[in-house]
């Protein structure tokens, strides 16, 4: 999974039928995860290391992240240990 | 935990809206505290199943969505009389039916994540045991973002080959989001067909679960929206269809 090329995201506000589009599969499920009430830290780790097989702290993981977090899609709360999808600008 | 219901069909007609107000009651029935949510903003109605009539003072989605109005006043109980003694409760957010405010949700569209987070602050705030979202009939971004924050997709259709074909395409979108749960239920299923040619065929067509199939109804017709027809016809074939859904939706809620 550590392939992907994150910058070939687009860039562009997230909306549901953008995950809709997305590849691969874990990504869309991560976005997935990451709508409702958001995913603590704990949660995103047990997600990125079944759907992924990365590690919170490794380089793989940290670039996935960086790439949703410069897109606002996927952002990590100033006020909780939450991390949540974003949909809109 | 509030266990999120999705009532969704891929077109218009298949009786949607009908079925989420009596299923709602099904589970109130049942002592449960349930919310229903009217996110068919653009063609809302699910208020006069439960006879609500919005007064000039009272607040709906369409002043949380497109305003400043925090969710809770949009909250009006709706709890018939006969559920009270059962402890169970039913709490309504209705939308909008004045033709401008319509429009104006049309042309100005609003952030359907304020939705998603309106719906788990009632959640908590009410000590909810269900919601359920009412969606807009087809394919647009709330109806993704409530299939897919759903613990449960109810997908209605109707024996025609329109819906078999337009169902097809919402169930592989919701299982492309991997929307947990999926139950088609069959609604108005004429009396000559047959039940378990039509079961079969669900089965072969979709591979999901099989919530229900109800029939056709003249009560229910004669009924017109003018009640709830669980509530009214309590032994009808129809309200069996519906309480037995229920039953599977406690269920596999843990209950």
């Amino acid at each position: 999974m550590s392939d992907i090329d994150f910058e070939a995201l687009p860039h562009r506000p997230l909306t549901m039928s953008l995950i809709l589009e997305l590849e691969p599969a874990p990504l869309r499920h991560l976005l997935k995860k990451g709508l409702r009430r958001g995913l603590t830290t704990h949660a995103l780790r047990l997600c990125l290391d079944s759907d992924w097989g990365f590690a919170l702290e490794s380089e793989p993981a940290s670039e996935l992240l960086c790439a949703l977090q410069e897109r606002r899609w996927f952002m990590r709360s100033l006020h909780a240990d939450l991390w949540k999808t974003h949909l809109g600008p | 935990m509030t266990q999120i219901i999705a009532v969704h069909s891929f077109r218009g007609g298949t009786g949607k809206s009908n079925l989420t107000a009596n299923l709602a009651t099904s589970l109130g029935l049942n002592g449960k505290r349930v919310a229903v949510l009217d996110t068919d903003l653009a063609s809302p109605g699910i208020h006069v199943l439960f006879d609500f009539e919005l007064d000039e003072n009272q607040k709906c989605l369409n002043d949380f969505l497109q305003e400043a109005c925090p969710i809770k006043e949009c909250v009006h109980e709706v709890t018939p009389d006969v559920m009270k003694a059962l402890k169970g409760q039913i709490f309504l957010l209705p939308a909008s039916l004045d033709s401008d405010r319509i429009a104006r949700l049309l042309r100005e569209g609003y952030q359907v994540e304020k939705l998603n987070d309106a719906i788990f602050a009632i959640a908590d705030d009410m000590n909810l045991d269900f919601i359920l979202i009412d969606t807009h009939p087809g394919i647009n971004e709330e109806t993704l973002l409530s299939a897919a924050i759903a613990d449960h997709l109810v997908m209605v259709m109707r024996p025609d080959s329109q819906d078999y074909l337009g169902t097809a395409v919402a169930i592989e979108v919701a299982q492309r989001l991997d929307v947990m749960n999926i139950q088609l239920v069959m609604n108005k299923l004429p009396n000559q067909f047959s039940r378990d040619e039509v079961r079969l065929r669900m089965q072969e067509s979709y591979e999901v679960s099989i919530g229900s199939i109800l029939p056709l109804s003249e009560d229910l017709l004669t009924l017109a929206s003018g009640g709830l027809a669980v509530l009214e016809y309590p032994n009808h074939s129809w309200t069996c269809g519906v309480r037995d859904l229920a039953t599977v939706l406690l269920e596999s809620s843990g209950d």
